[in-house]
């Protein structure tokens, strides 16, 4: 961690001696009960202003002179050789300025071995040409005139069958995607043959979407040799390395702008095609060019979650405690392993319980769908249903309460790694927190009525996201008139980022929140950030600005010094006012004049992230208990309520933690309940790209979520206690609900999602008679 | 998806709009726009793109109203279901009709759904309104459904197409016995709402038979029997904004006891609003019970045959029924007096 010192600097003279790097004593965390003026209040967003009243610019928001519109033509096949594509009539269409396609593209290096405009094409969506026109009609227009003639090939698009011997080669070499991931400690054999009780169960979970509210896309605008891209991105510098490596460019060439985003669930945090096409084409035309996709093609080609099947087995003795846990696992990837799709299905597995015979594996799976990617703590989600409905299924037999089995196989180390948890009661206090909050202990089931049945379920996570991506870089202005300005090239992808973040500079600075203003999403405005992605944000960039304010108050408490003819040492800032030892509030000197007296030397402080502990793992924990009815005549679930309890370290914003843990809870009930992308096996043809058939909630689906705090500062985490909340709470969602619907009905689904039609068969074949007597 | 160029036309008149229509010849290319809730999206997916759009939103003419009138209640063509939704008398008279209208789609799309639009409205099977599908309603050899993903799809199809009829007010109207005035380039005709539905066939593949040239003027339910009571319930895999996984519209009466005039009708179980007549035998002459009820919803889906994907429509729509009439027999606010 570099900061600068100042030791002396007064007003007019340049003295750049003044300036020298040094490296920074490390700083303490804020202790886990230190009073806070600034961290820890539900500060209303800082954009929410620009958001509601339509002033926040997003990629689909700029507006240039000369501005084209582009659109893709994606291939019908999930499966063909493309061997012509005439793009003469759509080039001599009035109105179309650039028509790029596999015939003139260059031969751009991209996922698997392929290139931009490859010639087989291997899903539905696959690109196969673009054009840029004065208008978004022009382009479609343009794209029904051209013509492409397809070879087309055997293809495969369902995981198991995927997996068949003599199945269509979605790759030349095969259909298993990269190395099988094994893991193994312990004797699982031995552990079965140990045990009294063995749950066996193969389970499945669906492809779901991300269904960002903004499409994926851009706009690129060419200056010269300088590209520019408006691109909505969890990752501004991740765009930005991959498009110049892609276009052979300097990186220095290439400035990826971000300002506001829709939403990315980890679907936007790496240089997708249309980034380097729309690029192409703006050079091509000499003219900004917009690309942004539409809902068919965002759902089409712009990342899913992947689909999984689980092979279970789970041993206890009598009394609960874990004896084995063995799991094989498979899930397609889709066409292209396209990188950021990272599912660590396994990791739950091996970690959310004390266990010591355990054996993962994990096998990825070409099919001929559209690339799956990072969705929302990926592979956690689909792991957590089958362990946690596992489990559940393991204390009915034992006939325990679901939530003693899991306190009663409760970890607070790090088993893969040998290592403890920083927060080892993290998780505990998660338990303690959701079913004190919801009455777990006490819950009375209400009496039928008619034919709805009421049911609790419960379930928890444990997630490797939320510690933070180091390194991690931000720098503090201190303007002349003691406004404040921070500058990181982080990105605020619709969690209010830029809050939080604020909060954490200016507690530290000493400034009420409404002196600072913040400038990220720029690549050329603000140093390195990593992507906003495994909830690393908050927990890699506060600890950064932290150091930038320390590093920025200690400049200003030297220059205070000097302008008050007092030692630092008797100084200290607090609510935009340097105060004197001993001395009261109300003779406290304002920033502004010390800023002020220095001009125009500025206070400029430089902040790093320094790395995670070594010794220990830094994890994030949670637990959720749900109650619902069922219709056991009609099949209707009515979700009734949610009791969430997520441990994300030092709470900075509980209205920002909130509102992710609403947004997870609602994302974890469609996909427990309703959502899933559906293909038609004869064609390979997606037949819900669409929000018509693909059925997120709506908000009448959503019950009341309430969000049992769990404030408890994580200070071996990073200094500011501080971990991530963005994505596990759709972990526990989804078994939490099927564990609700089996203890309403006494029907168990082990196939994700838990639709209406599921259950009405699973209930007419009377499969629910028993459990519920 | 971008729509493709067309015309637009905004005529005086609803004879003018249909000779607009009559001008457009065979090829069916000039098509009247309502609410557009369906047509936009059937343009949108590329499915018709017709040359030229008349404008029936504004017409005079064509009436907006809702009235109880001597004949009984008359809905204007060009009335929204949320007109039909909020009418104060149809919630009293009518719930099924209200009910209907206000479980479909969103309140943004019922403040523009016109009742006409709403019988005219195409499937929502997901295999016809994908361009990429050359399906037998389309005028293609087969239908991909049948043995593809065949979830939301019918229990009764008496074509090759397996779509099912989307309309919830549909099911409400058929059960409600109401009669369609159409009016064409020679005049008008009133036609049964049993006689407006039909199962496509090969030379005719839409589900109504209503011509290219004709525009629905308004639909008349005839007034309530003393006793006479009617409910709509629709189950949807989500809370709201769905089409039916099925629907039950049942209108009956009781009379000293007994039930009578009892009309059951499904949705979402066939390429047309789908009346149960072997229910409603099981029903008539009967006391409300729940053995009545269970082998009316027993009889109403005796002769379904369930795809591979939607066999759980058979124990739903059972279920509806039974429900739809426990709650009518159950229900004093239900009652009727004429």
């Amino acid at each position: 961690m570099s900061t600068l010192h100042v030791d002396h600097l007064s007003s007019g003279e340049g003295d750049e001696d003044a300036y020298r790097l040094a490296e920074a004593e490390s700083m303490t965390p804020w202790e886990t009960h230190a009073t806070l003026d600034v961290v820890g209040h539900g500060h209303a967003r800082l954009e929410g202003p620009e958001k509601v009243t339509g002033n926040a610019r997003y990629a689909y928001d700029v507006r240039l002179p000369g501005q084209l519109y582009a659109k893709v033509l994606r291939s019908p096949h999930p499966h063909a050789r493309v061997k012509r594509v005439d793009t003469s009539r759509a080039t001599a269409l009035p109105g179309v300025h650039a028509v790029i396609s596999g015939e003139d593209a260059p031969e751009i290096p991209f996922y698997e071995n392929t290139v931009l405009f490859e010639r087989t094409v291997r899903y539905q969506g696959d690109e196969v040409a673009a054009v840029a026109a004065e208008t978004e009609d022009i382009a479609a227009d343009a794209l029904r005139l051209i013509g492409v003639e397809y070879e087309p090939l055997p293809f495969v698009v369902d995981l198991e069958a995927a997996l068949r011997p003599g199945a269509p080669n979605v790759h030349a070499d095969g259909n298993v995607a990269g190395e099988p991931k094994e893991y193994e400690r312990g004797d699982v054999e031995a552990g079965l043959r140990e045990a009294d009780e063995v749950i066996e169960h193969m389970f499945t979970t669906q492809v779901a979407l991300h269904n960002c509210l903004e499409p994926h896309g851009c706009t690129a605008i060419w200056d010269g040799d300088q590209l520019t891209l408006w691109e909505s991105t969890q990752s501004v510098f991740t765009v930005r390395e991959q498009v110049a490596e892609k276009l052979d460019l300097p990186e220095h060439h290439v400035r990826v702008i971000k300002h506001h985003m829709g939403g990315g669930f980890g679907s936007k945090q790496i240089a997708w095609k249309q980034s380097v096409i729309a690029a192409l084409l703006a050079r091509r035309a000499s003219r900004p060019v917009q690309l942004m996709l539409d809902r068919e093609a965002e759902n089409l080609a712009a990342g899913n979650r992947n689909p999984t099947q689980q092979r279970v087995r789970i041993g206890a003795k009598r009394d609960g405690t874990l004896t084995a846990i063995d799991v094989r696992i498979h899930q397609a990837v889709g066409a292209y392993m396209v990188g950021g799709e990272g599912s660590n299905t396994t990791g739950i597995y091996q970690g959310l319980y004390r266990c010591p015979n355990v054996r993962t594996e994990q096998i990825g799976v070409f099919i001929n769908t559209g690339p799956a990617v990072a969705f929302r703590a990926p592979g956690y989600v689909e792991g957590a249903f089958g362990l946690e409905t596992a489990m559940d299924e393991l204390a009915r037999r034992l006939e325990m309460d679901p939530l003693d089995l899991r306190l009663k196989n409760y970890t607070g180390e790090d088993q893969v790694e040998g290592k403890p948890y920083t927060l080892p009661d993290g998780l505990r206090h998660c338990y303690d927190r959701a079913t004190r909050a919801f009455g777990w202990r006490g819950y009375e089931r209400p009496p039928n009525n008619g034919a709805k049945r009421r049911g609790v379920g419960i379930a928890a996570h444990s997630w490797m996201g939320g510690s933070g991506h180091p390194p991690g870089y931000a720098w503090i202005k201190l303007n002349t008139d003691g406004s404040v300005e921070i500058i990181t090239g982080t990105q605020d992808i619709g969690t209010g980022a830029r809050t939080g973040l604020a909060q954490v500079a200016a507690e530290e600075l000493g400034v009420p929140l409404d002196q600072v203003a913040f400038h990220l999403g720029d690549t050329a405005n603000g140093p390195y950030a990593p992507a906003s992605a495994g909830s690393a944000t908050q927990a890699t960039i506060g600890p950064a600005l932290r150091a930038a304010a320390l590093d920025a108050k200690r400049q200003l408490l030297e220059a205070a010094a000097q302008f008050l003819e007092e030692p630092v040492a008797r100084l200290s800032v607090g609510d935009g006012k340097i105060h004197v030892e001993g001395e009261p509030d109300e003779r406290a000197t304002p920033i502004a004049a010390v800023t002020g007296s220095i001009a125009p030397h500025m206070i400029q402080g430089q902040g790093a992230r320094g790395p995670n502990p070594k010794d220990k793992t830094v994890r994030t924990f949670g637990v959720q208990c749900v109650e619902v009815e069922v219709d056991v005549e009609t099949g209707e679930v009515t979700v009734l309520r949610v009791v969430a309890a997520h441990d994300c370290g030092r709470i900075i914003n509980p209205k920002l933690v909130d509102s992710q843990v609403i947004g997870g809870v609602t994302q974890g009930i469609g996909y427990a309940l309703t959502e899933e992308r559906v293909v038609d096996a004869a064609s390979g043809i997606v037949l819900n790209a669409n929000l018509e058939e693909y059925k997120v909630p709506t908000v009448s689906d959503i019950p009341p979520i309430q969000n049992a705090h769990v404030d408890m500062p994580d200070p071996e985490a990073n200094t500011t206690g501080a971990k991530g909340i963005g994505e596990p709470p759709v972990i526990p969602t989804a078994p939490a609900i099927g564990n609700a619907i089996y203890d309403a009905v006494g029907i168990r689904l082990h196939d994700l999602p838990l639709s209406r039609p599921r259950l009405l068969m699973a209930m007419e074949s009377g499969k629910g008679e028993e459990a519920r007597a | 998806m971008s729509m493709r160029a067309f015309a637009y036309q905004r005529p005086a008149s609803v004879d003018d709009a249909i000779a607009l229509l009559g001008t457009s010849g065979a090829s069916g290319s000039t098509r009247l726009l309502g609410g557009g809730t369906d047509l936009l999206t059937l343009m949108k997916a590329d499915l018709v793109a017709p040359d030229r759009l008349v404008d029936v939103k504004r017409l005079g003419d064509f009436p907006d109203t809702i009235e109880v009138t001597a004949e009984g209640l008359v809905l204007g063509g060009r009335a929204t279901l949320a007109d039909v939704e909020t009418h104060e008398l149809v919630g009293q008279l009518y719930p099924a009709l209200s009910d209907a209208a206000g479980s479909a789609a969103t309140p943004q799309l019922r403040n523009m759904a016109t009742v006409a639009g709403n019988l005219l409205q195409r499937p929502r099977c997901w295999y016809f309104r994908n361009a990429r599908f050359d399906c037998w309603l389309k005028g293609g050899d087969d239908c991909p459904a049948r043995e593809g993903e065949n979830q939301l799809h019918a229990l009764f199809a008496g074509s090759p197409c397996v779509a099912v009829h989307p309309s919830d007010l549909a099911s409400a109207l058929l059960a409600l016995d109401a009669t369609v005035r159409i009016r064409g380039p020679h005049g008008e005709r009133a036609v049964p709402m049993a006689a407006f539905f039909a199962q496509p066939t090969d030379d005719r593949r839409t589900e109504t038979t209503v011509h290219a040239d004709e525009l629905v003027l308004s639909v008349t339910v005839p007034p309530l029997a003393d006793g006479a009571r009617n409910i709509y319930l629709k189950a949807m895999d989500r809370k709201v904004w769905a089409f039916a996984l099925a629907g039950a519209a049942v209108s009956l009466r009781i009379d000293d006891g007994k039930i009578a005039n009892a009309r059951v009708v499904l949705g979402a179980v066939a390429p047309v609003p789908w009346r149960c007549e072997a229910a409603e035998r099981a029903l008539n002459g009967s006391e409300p019970r729940d053995e009545v009820f269970a082998s009316a919803a027993d009889a109403a889906l005796e002769g379904a045959t369930p795809l591979t994907h939607n066999a759980y429509k058979v124990p739903l729509a059972k279920g509806l029924i039974r429900r739809a009439l426990a709650s009518l027999t159950d229900e004093a606010s239900r009652l009727v007096s004429a």
